[in-house]
């Protein structure tokens, strides 16, 4: 330890080499920190609950072809049918899959008329049996009953009296009230359409993951008559698989002029949706692993360099009295100080790109920890790379001081 | 002091052993200053490297300052280069990215002496062979004579018994190669034995005993001690 004075000063002679690999390592910490913070911020923005049971839910879809395709009356008994089988819980007719990309919002007043804050929110049209087919929970006031269940046509544009929003939802139209208290208010949709708040769900996500209002849905009590309709259908837990199967040949079997086509889980639409998240969550992860390595390499290379340089210094520091381990310690402590040197530069540069991040693309600000967790790593690796050079340094033997020239 | 009896040394690569010492027998007796000569490739080189404890040996018995040195640990063998050995180099050696105080400091920081003790240690050995003024310079600023200076100073700062330099005075000009001389002289006057390897006759003559190694083995001792010996105790009667 009492060598690093002559180390440093030593150092300062040699700038360029130790700052170029002073300025690697920054970059390497800039990047990584900054890479597994974005890693992590998708693994949260992943772990979000839909508000559904994903495992034992799946969808399909049906299409009227025939002429004598009647909608109104074929979903009634595709949905009785649907309930009967054994091992389904519920299921509903839904306009809209959520996570699935493809749905439809409103916005949403606290007052009739054009002023006041609009808030958007994902509408899912289901009947009575929606709230136990989706398995969210009614945390406050009513379910919807089976009479205020209405058809809605394709270019309709009056809207029911009653609605059902997630407590996000109602966090918004009123922040100052707790969820459970706008039951009986009255929101407005198209301008000044009345509905009335009968109940509190506690969750459920929009069909658009990166929503910033993805927690804001509003269930309102109807099925529509589109000609093409999507039902949603909750299993006993795991019997997904094979009522998927039955639920499609069942309707099949009705000879009801139509077509089921797209029989989907939510598992399956859970992962398509973040495709795209994992996909970057990989870039990112090989970016910082083969970063790493290489900034290693790095390392290994410059101390190899070093070592080879510097053979007749070492024999001769041999000669003069070092010891093996002094001799690896010259050049884990050098390694140290450039290693030290580089993070100092890559914990501004880090600091840096995430406000910059944060900034230009709205990401969350850096957690601190990150920081520290990131410097011990790379002092470790730091040290790790040097290892290999340091003690085929410690090897030489002292006779190269006179057996070179 | 320094007791070798029947030293060899044999290299061996993948195609040829070289027997580099053979039966290699040489006392050295405290104070002494030994010049050591001999045709190239004899096998000097390889003596100096083992006094020094810079290579092992393969068979003999070696003992420095009364020690066996047989079978000591690497670690050891460091510590005793560190405590009782300066080594002098043709090529000078000096570290070139420190300065001549640095420089210098490398053996006593080995050493574990504390920094004001080294700083002493250092001025004064840089005094005694007159750059103690060049202390910040880098040794590229210095010539050859005043870089082997710098080494000179260094072996002695640590005060070691022996101070062994081969061929100190191999890169140098006569005239800098005298000034070297003179200071090995004076400071084996003050009482560090001194064992020189060189190819300079003269320079040889200068020294109390010569051996002149052929072939890995001692060959010849000659003994110019009278000369020096006379002036010496003439210099302490007077
Ligand atoms: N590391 C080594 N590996 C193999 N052979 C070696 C090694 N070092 C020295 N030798 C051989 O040992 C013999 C003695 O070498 P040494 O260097 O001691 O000679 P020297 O007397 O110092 O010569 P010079 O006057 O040229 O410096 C030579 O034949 C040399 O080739
Ligand atoms: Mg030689």
């Amino acid at each position: 330890m009492n060598q690093i004075g002559p180390i440093f000063r030593a150092l300062l002679r040699n700038k360029v080499g130790a700052f170029l690999l002073a300025l690697q390592i920054a970059l390497t910490m800039t990047i990584i920190v900054n890479a597994i913070h974005m890693i992590e911020n998708r693994s949260s923005l992943m772990a979000r609950p839909s508000g559904l049971d994903e495992a034992n839910q799946f969808y399909l879809t049906s299409s009227g072809y025939r002429d004598d395709f009647n909608e109104q009356l074929v979903i009634e008994q595709d949905l009785r049918l649907l309930r009967q089988l054994p091992g389904v819980i519920n299921a509903t007719q839904i306009n809209a899959i959520p996570l699935s990309g493809g749905g439809w919002s409103m916005g949403l007043r606290t007052a009739p008329g054009q002023d006041g804050l609009n808030t958007g929110v994902a509408i899912y049209f289901v009947d009575e049996n929606g709230i136990e087919a989706l398995d969210v929970e009614l945390i406050a006031g009513n379910n919807f009953s089976t009479s205020e269940i209405s058809y809605r046509e394709a270019n309709a544009v009056e809207w029911p009296q009653n609605a059902i929003i997630t407590a996000a939802t109602a966090k918004e139209l009123f922040p100052d009230l707790e969820p459970a208290q706008t039951v009986g208010k009255t929101g407005y949709i198209s301008g000044d359409e009345p509905l009335t708040i009968i109940g509190i769900i506690d969750q459920l996500q929009a069909p658009w993951n990166g929503w910033s209002g993805v927690e804001r849905v509003m269930l309102v009590p109807q099925r529509t008559l589109f000609g093409s309709s999507r039902y949603f259908i909750r299993t006993e837990p795991g019997q997904r698989d094979r009522i998927m199967k039955e639920a499609e040949e069942l309707l099949l079997r009705q000879d009801a002029g139509r077509l089921v086509r797209n029989v989907r889980t939510m598992t399956e639409t859970r992962e398509d949706s973040y495709r795209g998240h994992q996909a970057l969550q990989t870039v990112l992860w090989i970016t910082v692993v083969l970063l790493t390595i290489i900034t290693a390499l790095g390392i290994v290379g410059m101390v190899t360099f070093n070592v080879n340089r510097r053979r007749k210094q070492i024999g001769t520091r041999r000669a003069l009295g070092a010891s093996r381990g002094d001799i690896m310690g010259y050049f884990m402590i050098e390694n140290f100080m450039v290693t030290s040197f580089g993070l100092l530069l890559g914990l501004g540069s880090s600091i840096a790109l995430n406000i910059w991040l944060v900034d230009a693309f709205n990401l969350p600000r850096i957690g601190w920890h990150y920081l520290p967790i990131a410097m011990v790593i790379l002092w470790l690796l730091g040290q790790l790379a040097v290892f290999g050079p340091a003690r085929r340094a410690a090897g030489i033997s002292p006779a190269l001081a006179t057996r070179t020239t | 002091m320094l007791k070798m009896n029947n030293i060899s040394k044999v290299f061996r690569t993948d195609v040829v052993e070289t027997h580099a010492l053979r039966d290699f027998t040489l006392h050295v007796e405290e104070g002494d200053f030994v010049a050591v000569t001999g045709p190239s490739g004899s096998g000097k080189t390889t003596f100096l490297n083992v006094a020094g404890l810079l290579e092992t040996f393969d068979d003999g018995d070696y003992l420095l300052d009364g020690q066996s040195v047989k079978g000591l640990s690497d670690s050891q063998l460091a510590r005793l280069r560190n405590e009782k050995i300066g080594f002098i180099f043709q090529s000078f050696n000096l570290l070139p990215d420190l300065n001549l105080f640095d420089n210098v400091d490398v053996p006593l920081r080995y050493r574990r002496f504390n920094a004001a003790e080294r700083k002493r240690r250092i001025e004064e050995a840089l005094e005694v062979v007159g750059l103690a003024s060049r202390m910040r310079h880098l040794p590229s600023q210095l010539s050859g004579g005043q870089q082997q200076r710098v080494a000179i100073a260094r072996a002695l700062a640590g005060q070691p018994r022996f101070l062994l330099a081969d061929e100190p005075t191999g890169n140098l000009d006569t005239q800098m190669a005298n000034s070297v001389m003179d200071l090995l002289e004076q400071i084996n006057k003050e009482g560090t034995t001194v064992v020189m390897v060189t190819h300079d006759p003269l320079l040889a003559q200068r020294a109390q005993r010569n051996i002149f190694v052929r072939d890995g083995r001692v060959s010849e001792v000659t003994s110019n001690a009278d000369a020096s010996e006379l002036l010496h105790k003439t210099a302490q009667v007077g």
